[in-house]
């Protein structure tokens, strides 16, 4: 009994121990794991070491024949024997593995759906996979840079319809200059330069977009025996003439979302009630939104969202689906509607300009390398491909899509597309006012704009905003 | 030696994970606020600068408008709006809930329904509130149409009037679920002796509630209002999925502005980003402070 109490006493660990232990096991449990993490981060990380293949290749040449030529002054004997060599290569072969190009766009659906035909043509073409990866406009504009900010993109290759964005990416040192990539008499000059820092390209353009003006179902308008307007006082009465008919939420569709679809009516607004210069002058800073002439644009703006002329914004494409539904009678937005799956018939769909209107705006979609990119040389070929001829005609067949290369047939386009492509040509082309400045310009512009819709009497309110935001952004630009 | 090394062998662990992701990263930000920045480069010291930038801001602190006048105010008058109206407003709810549902049969199911709010991520919470708020598609809509008020219903987030109180009530309705269980919690806790004897003497329902209930809910109430304020003051999510600050920055916060400062911005301004940060800290670590102080004292 007592040897069994000395056992046990023997045993017998104090609590302070006890705990001590404890704690020693815990630390070193945390330090196994901070080590094993590590480690295992850096394992992960680790390329690992290519594969040699050995191949031995045993070749014989049967019935060759050696052809030996003995020339003699004055003559030429030629002497032909059959032989046969047997020859055994043994080579080291390291296989190269295969690149799959990575792809952002902001195009999803059927955009997306045209877009990946001409990425199957590269891919015949070159051999090398392309992945497209959809973004998001906030997804795109903030995640890239992010990226680039640690030194590294998901992405090889990207399209973004924002040229001023494009330029501080290039003056940043982010994305890789493409002037000896394309040639720039191949496209407009204007989608050249917008891309251009100090005689530096960094970006290839490669889709063209227009903003031509309304767009309407067909169908309901002759069903209601309305015309599209050609004057603004037409424009006015068929505006009441929409209100009036039952069912109606409102005559024109105000799409939402970040916000650009009501910056792009506004901007319709800017060149058709002033005129194009004075989008060019607001772009290059020589006149800013307090201007009297911009204020009275704005004015009548605000006169039509008083009368209740435009519906609250709500999200772009959903406001498509109404249209259809004969919620609203009209929708500004761009060439890209004949595009989209909301329209369930694009032969029902018509648009008529901006009443009285000299211009309007076009934009387009570059192609840009990020310099973090695993595969640039793939990826430069990419880029080149997509700047080229035979991309673009793919896209333009498909339909929605305008191109930039001079090269592509004027055949190639559908009907939906000519008609803009030829009211283009009737009118001054000028570059999206947001789009060209950028940065918090153009968050501030849509935000703002969200509020003049739903609040027309803080005109100017919205128009001091602006003009604070915009003064400072055309100086920095 | 032994005796006095042990007590840090057990600190150690939760010293690692402090300094790594709180201390570290704090002082990394304040550090980060006074320096002036191209992008992600640092170019040098800028003192005050990035302060005085932040601050002289009409995204910040919009002098154009007055509280009478509604927003857009600014985004700290905004976070300002937020914790006068929400943190009374979730507690007294959740409060009330607690004691209605104390003794209901089937409570507990009625409680579980509430706190779902609390379960579901803060991102969907702000779609939903897009929804909700919705002028054909939205309950609330639904709700003032089927009892007579139909002429006020309108897209409450799109206008900048309304915007910001949408979204704070909408708030409400996803936090009360919290207050609610943290006070179920306190009451269970509570004697029923107490009770019983406020009984004997004969004192009223009312009476028992004042005088027993609420003091003895002192440190529940303490919990909620100091989780709810900090909870407040870091609004995000629920913003920035719901109308992205807008219309107009009528329901900017800070928190907001910050990351657009950081994310939105080309190039990127880490340095008044971090000074919005610092500013949200300050701010939250002096009423955090203020709420520990007020919990000793009664200890």
């Amino acid at each position: 009994m007592e040897s069994k109490e000395n056992i046990l006493k023997g045993k017998k660990i104090t609590r302070r121990e006890a705990i001590s232990t404890a704690g020693k096991i815990a630390i070193t449990a945390v330090i196994t794991g901070v080590i094993a993490g590590v480690g295992g981060y850096l394992a992960g990380t680790s390329v690992a070491p290519p594969k040699t293949v050995t191949k031995t290749v045993t070749k014989t040449a049967a019935a060759a024949t050696v052809t030996k030529t003995v020339t003699a002054p004055g003559t030429t004997v030629t002497v032909t024997k059959p032989t046969t060599i047997t020859t055994t290569v043994t080579t080291s072969v390291v296989p190269t593995p295969k690149v799959e190009l990575t792809v952002f766009s902001l195009w999803s659906g059927k955009e997306e759906e045209n877009f990946l035909k001409a990425l199957k043509a590269f891919t015949d073409e070159t051999g090398i996979a392309v992945k497209h990866v959809p973004q998001t406009t906030e997804g795109l504009m903030i995640g890239l840079p992010t990226q680039f900010a640690a030194g590294a993109s998901v992405a090889d290759v990207v399209v973004a319809p924002w040229p001023a964005w494009i330029k501080e990416l290039g003056e940043e040192g982010h994305i890789i200059e493409v002037t000896d990539l394309i040639d720039p008499s191949k496209y407009p000059p204007s989608y050249v330069k917008l891309v251009t820092v100090d005689g530096k390209i960094y970006a290839a353009p490669f889709k063209a977009w227009a903003k031509p003006g309304f767009w309407y179902k067909k169908s309901f308008f002759e069903k209601h025996g309305l015309t599209p307007p050609k004057t603004w006082s037409e424009f006015l009465d068929l505006l009441e003439k929409l209100k009036k008919i039952p069912g109606i939420e409102a005559p024109i569709a105000s799409g939402d979302g970040v916000g650009w679809p009501l910056s792009d009516v506004t901007e319709a607004f800017i060149i058709g009630r002033g005129s194009p210069d004075l989008q060019r002058d607001l772009i290059e800073g020589k006149v800013t939104f307090t201007d009297p002439n911009v204020r009275g644009v704005f004015e009548d703006l605000v006169d039509l969202l008083k009368k209740g002329y435009f519906s609250v914004p709500d999200e772009w494409t959903a406001q498509i689906d109404k249209l259809w539904a004969e919620k609203y009678g009209i929708y500004f937005m761009g060439n890209w509607m004949t595009t989209m799956p909301q329209v369930k018939d694009v032969k029902d769909l018509g648009f008529f300009p901006f009443p009285e209107t000299k211009g309007a705006v076009a934009g387009g979609d570059w192609v840009i390398v990020p310099k973090y990119t695993k595969h640039p040389e793939e990826a430069k070929k990419l880029l080149k491909f997509l700047a080229g001829p035979k991309a673009q005609e793919i896209m333009v067949r498909a339909g929605g899509f305008l191109a930039t290369n001079v090269d592509v047939p004027a055949e190639a386009y559908t009907p939906a597309d000519k008609a803009v492509v030829d009211f283009l040509k009737t009118v001054d082309v000028v570059p999206d006012l947001d789009d060209a400045i950028g940065g918090e310009f153009q968050r501030t512009f849509w935000d703002q704009l969200k509020l003049l819709w739903t609040s027309p009497e803080m005109l100017d309110d919205v128009l001091e905003t602006l003009a604070e935001v915009h003064t400072k952004a055309v100086k920095k630009t | 030696m032994r005796r006095n090394i042990t007590p840090l062998l057990f600190l150690f662990p939760a010293l690692i994970l402090l300094i790594t992701f709180v201390f570290y990263p704090t002082i990394a930000t304040i550090w980060t606020s006074f320096l002036s920045w191209r992008g992600w480069r640092s170019t040098g010291f800028a003192g005050l600068h990035n302060y005085i930038e932040v601050l002289s801001r009409s995204s910040i602190i919009n002098l154009r408008r007055s509280f009478l006048k509604g927003p857009p105010l600014g985004a700290l008058p905004h976070n300002i709006i937020w914790v006068v109206i929400h943190v009374p407003l979730s507690t007294f709810l959740g409060l009330l809930l607690a004691v209605l549902l104390r003794r209901v049969r089937g409570g507990f199911l009625i409680k579980s329904v509430i706190f779902l709010g609390m379960v579901i991520p803060m991102i969907v919470g702000g779609i939903l509130l897009r929804f909700i708020y919705d002028e054909h598609a939205g309950v609330v809509n639904a709700v003032l149409r089927a009892i007579g008020l139909g002429w006020m219903a309108r897209t409450w987030t799109a206008y900048p009037d309304t915007a910001l109180f949408a979204l704070i009530f909408g708030s409400v309705w996803i936090w009360t679920g919290f207050s609610m269980i943290v006070y179920s919690a306190g009451l269970e806790g509570i004697p029923e002796e107490l009770y019983e004897a406020a009984k004997i003497d004969g004192a009223s329902r009312l009476q028992i509630f004042r005088h027993i209930t609420i003091p003895m809910l002192k440190p529940a109430t303490m919990t909620v209002v100091m989780m709810t304020v900090l909870w407040v003051l870091k609004i995000f999510d629920i913003v920035y999925v719901a109308t992205f600050g807008g219309p107009g920055r009528a329901t900017t916060v800070l928190a907001l502005e910050m990351y657009l400062d950081l994310f939105f911005k080309i190039p990127s301004n880490p340095g008044t980003a971090a000074a919005i940060a610092t500013l949200l800290t300050l701010i939250t670590l002096a009423f955090a402070v203020y709420m520990v102080r007020v919990a000793m004292v009664r200890r």
